[in-house]
Order: structure tokens, then sequence, then C-alpha cells
């Protein structure tokens, strides 16, 4: 039982282990206990390093509703600033992103430098003598950490560090994704789709990692595939090797490492990627950073498609942060991940299968976002309240790993995050 | 005999009222062969290749996207949106060739009982073709296009 804004929410109620019941997506008093608890406390993702590579870079960016500086000094470390004024509070980042030598905020002149320090103020002498101006420095979350170039910030003290909430389950899926790369590194810088739809947050993270819903929101995407490849696509089919898993601490993922390592044409796509002297050089370069046996792992594997709990998306070649902005409205920014030391064309490949799915014109994600609206909708009804995430709970098996998984179109994955997100919304907070 | 101006104005007032009519195929084929569809992301201008864009694609792109959208399963068209296109703004520049025309547009566009107003600047390279024209190269640049969008599915 806990309280929230003067009333007893039920959280044990409200998640049971096959449904979810719709006031957390729709009660206010639930998302305002959402922001205290899962984004004022915990690990929210910032963004990724390569957004600001350079001395002076930043973009402005959000934990919860607080609006944030994710900035570069001039020594090269990356800072998480608070978008307000020391003084009397005016937010003193206007642009999305830019390069500045420090930030000044434009209604009285103080001067923060790009790691928060305030180092000036006009007409000191104003304040006496014995004026401390390190205790204006821009506030900054207690704690940040990163993964492999994931920046995360948590506005708690105390908590377990960021290595634990990612789990090493999780952390090997975004390391799939990263040693694409010979030199193990995403290049987050190459543009970002903004989207808006109403609903909330949490149906983007249930579908992210939803194995159920491609064959039938994407039918005319899957069509299209279908009919350029001149084969059925059955990697979303009920009974297809990909898997639903749970990674703990509600990151999840949709496992396509068996699928695709037993894939009939594994070793020929491997063979294919090779047929052009860029594709060849890939694949050498690749070899030689990460010895021919993982090299081809991660070849075949193909990145991943997980959930970092509780706003980051990680895919194949992309990377998405979702950004809470009431029960009625979310946003979302995909970002296209390239790979940092390969061939152009590897990279300009990666930007146009993007765009074919993810982007406001383009084939995909906007079925999806018809459905978040459509969901947010029905969720008016209440004479049955429910949503039911019961699928593949009589065939969930745990790993060696420790990772609870079924098969694709199961409804693991989101299990994993409703279980988790109502084990942080249980604990008590002042 | 027409002028430029008159044969410049009627290609682009029926390339609008294909689009406002969902009559994607039909609008496909005002395309030349090879052509080039761009919905510029973030930016009015960069390398597309390093860059992604709402829209990037040659002749075979758009024709996967014009047949997805009228097969009937694109949901985020389903209800189809309706539209009316506003197209002024013209400035022409002839290269006997190769014509370049620039154009403001507004759409507005009702789907779902949400009345919304797109509206942008379109630079077109249109290549003379029995009377008419054929298009070239289609850029299309939003004045949203850095902002938090909805729905653009229909195609701008």
């Amino acid at each position: 039982m806990t309280i929230s804004n003067g009333r007893s929410i039920d959280y044990n109620a409200l998640v049971k282990p096959d449904a979810v019941h719709g006031d957390c997506y729709i009660d206010p008093d639930i998302f305002a206990d959402e922001l205290k608890k899962i984004y004022g406390r915990g690990w929210v993702y910032i963004g990724h390093q390569s957004e600001i590579p350079n001395a002076g870079d930043y973009v402005r960016k959000w934990i919860g509703l607080q609006p944030v500086i994710f900035s570069r000094d001039k020594a090269g470390k990356y800072h998480v600033l608070f978008n307000r004024c020391t003084h009397r509070g005016a937010s003193i980042c206007q642009h999305d992103k830019g390069n500045v030598g420090g930030f000044r905020c434009e209604y009285h002149g103080w001067f923060f430098r790009l790691d928060g320090a305030l180092q000036a103020i006009p007409y000191q002498e104003g304040y006496g003598d014995n004026f401390d101006r390190t205790q204006y420095n821009l506030r900054r979350p207690p704690r940040m950490d990163e993964y492999r170039g994931f920046v995360f910030a948590s506005l708690s003290a105390s908590g377990i560090p960021l290595r634990e909430h990612i789990s090493g389950p999780a952390r090997q899926q975004i390391d799939y994704a990263c040693d694409l790369s010979p030199e193990g590194e995403l290049v987050v810088q190459s543009g970002a789709t903004k989207l808006a739809y109403n609903g909330n947050w949490k149906l983007q993270m249930e579908n992210s990692i939803d194995g159920y819903h491609p064959n039938f929101t994407h039918r005319s995407f899957i069509s299209t595939l279908e009919r350029l490849t001149g084969s059925k696509v059955e990697i979303f089919s009920g009974d297809a090797k990909t898997q639903s898993r749970d990674l703990g601490m509600g990151c999840s993922n949709i496992d396509s490492r068996r699928a695709n390592s037993e894939h009939p044409h594994a070793q020929a796509r491997l063979k294919m990627m090779q047929g052009t002297s860029w594709g060849k050089k890939y694949y050498d370069d690749l070899v030689a950073a990460h010895g021919k046996e993982r090299a081809e792992e991660v070849l075949i594997v193909n990145g991943t498609h997980m959930n970092v709990f509780p706003n980051l998306v990680v895919l194949a070649g992309q990377v998405r942060t979702i950004q809470p902005i009431s029960t009625e409205r979310t946003e979302v920014y995909l970002r296209p991940s390239l790979l940092k030391g390969v061939p152009d064309e590897v990279n300009t490949q990666r930007i146009r299968q993007y765009e074919s799915f993810y982007t406001t014109v383009g084939g995909g994600i906007h079925d999806d976002v018809e459905m978040f609206n459509r969901v947010h909708e029905g969720l008016r009804c209440n004479q049955d309240p429910w949503l039911v995430f019961r699928r593949g709970l009589h065939r969930e098996q745990t790993d060696n790993d420790g990772t609870i998984f079924s098969q694709g179109t199961d409804e693991t994955a989101q299990r994993g995050m409703w279980r988790h997100w109502k084990s942080v919304m249980q604990q008590d907070v002042n | 005999m027409s002028s430029l101006r008159e044969k410049v104005e009627n290609f682009l007032y029926k390339e609008a009222r294909l689009m406002d009519e969902n009559r994607y195929m039909e609008w496909f084929e005002l395309f030349a062969d090879p052509c080039l569809y761009w919905l510029p992301a973030n930016e009015e201008d960069y390398d597309p290749n390093k860059h992604a864009s709402l829209f990037y694609g040659d002749r075979n792109i758009v024709n996967n996207h014009v047949i997805r959208l009228s097969e009937g399963n694109a949901f985020a068209q389903e209800p189809r949106s309706r539209m009316r296109r506003v197209v002024s703004n013209i400035e022409i520049e002839d290269g006997g060739e190769e014509i370049s025309v620039h154009a403001n547009f507004i759409i507005n566009e009702i789907r779902k009982h949400e009345q919304r107003y797109h509206t942008g600047r379109t630079h077109y390279k249109l290549a003379p073709a029995d009377g008419s024209f054929k298009i070239k190269y289609k850029k299309a640049i939003l004045v949203s296009l850095d902002e938090m969008q909805e729905n653009l599915t229909f195609l701008v």
C-alpha cells in the first residue's frame, strides 16, 4: 500500500501476474507517483556520449519532466546539469543543441562553465565580500554513470549501481549492438525522428519488445518485405525461434540469437555480405578486431532489440528514448545509430533501413503509434479495465543466466517490465 | 499556347490534387525514371548518406511506399487523412531540359476528428515530357522538420 497525493494506491492489486489494470496508464496520481519513484530515484537514460563529441557541445534532455543539459567540457568530460539558473530559476539553455563556451543566463547575466561551475556574476560586489560563488554552481543529479557510451543519471544519492540496474545478460545485449563496430562504438549523431502520441509512455515500452504484433500491426510493411524478397517473412510467427526474454530489473528483449544462428541461411548471409568490396572490408575489419568467432556471432545475431527500464530502447540500428509528458501524452525520440570505423556504405545502409520504418513518414512506426492511440481510447472503457498479458505464461523457462524466456510472440518481456514496475512503485518514498 | 508558368502551375495543382485524394499510384506516375524524393529531417540540407531523413528514396523506394499505402493495411492511414493542399509562391527557373521550381505548400489535414496544418517549401526539378512534366527531383522541406511530429504517412 502506498500513499500518493493523499491517496492509497494498492499496486499489488493493479498488477497481477497475467494482467495490468488500466489505471496504470491513465490515472494522473499514478503518473505523478511514477515521476517520483521511477524517474525521481532510479537510473534514467540521458543520452549517448557520441551526441556531444566535441568540447563545448551540448544537447537538451530530460529526467522525467525536469530539463537537463548534457554537455562536454573543455577537458572532454561529459556532464548532466539542470537547465535552471541557480539565481532566479530561468532556463539557461534555449536551443536543443549547440556548441558554446559556457552557459550565460540572459536574465541577469550569470555565466556558468560547461561543467556547471558558476564563473562570473555581473556586479559581484553586490553580494558582499564573503560571497562563495561555488555555492551557486548549476545543480546536477547526485549520480551519473555510463555503459558503452549510454549515459544514465539518478536523482537519488543512494541505490544500486548502474551495472546492477543493467544486468549482465542485459549488458550482453547492448554489447551485441556495439560490437557490430570494429571499434566497439556506436555513433548517434545522424538526426532524430521526434514523434508524439496520445497515451502513456509505457505503451511504447511494451510495444518495443512485443514480438506478437508485427504480423498484424505491420501487415503492410511485412507485405512489402515479402513482395521484395519473394518469400514469406516468418520471424514473427507463433512457432518462430525468436524468444521473448525478461532480462531482470524491468529490462527485456526480443531475442533473435537462436533464430538467427540456427537459420538455414545464416552462413549464406555471412558469405553474401562479403559480396561487395566494402562488405568484405567490413567483415575483415570486424574479424581483425573481435576474432572470427565473435565477429561472426555478432554479424549473425545482428544487434539487439531491447528495453532498458524505464526509457531506453536499443535496436539493431537505432537508439530510442521515451519521454513521459502526462497520462495523455508521450514523446519519443528515435535516433539512427551508426557504427564507428566501418565503410560508409555500411552506415548508409543502416540509415536507409531506419528511414524505411522509423520516421513519421516511413512504413512502420506510425502503425505502432496508431495502436497506442487506439489503446488510449479503449482505456476509457471501465467495465473490464484489465489489459491481459498472459500469453505464454504456461511455457516460460528460466535460462542458465537467470533470465526468463518463452516463445517470441509471448508476453514474457512485458511481464518482466511490469513486475519490476510494481516493485519500484511499491517502495515508500518521502 | 500556354506559358511555362501556366504549365508548371497546372502540373503542381494536379500533383497536389492526386495527393489530396490519396491517388498514390497515379501520383507515382508523375515521377521520372530515375527520380529522387526527399523529405529532410532536423535540418534543411545535409549529406543524406550520413544523416537520416523523413524520406529519402529513389524510384523503387517510392514505388514500394505507394504500394504499401494503396494496399489497405497501412493502419496509420486507416481511416485515411482528408486533405486539401494549397500551393503558392511559385518561382520558376527555366533551364530548358530541367526546370527548377520552388513552391510553398499548406496542407490542411483532418484525421480522426483532429485538424492539423503542415506547411513548407518544395524544390522540384522537372523534365518536360509530352506537353507536361515528369518529376526528376522533389525535396519538400517542412517548417516542422525539427519539431515533434505526428502522423505524416500520407506523404508531403
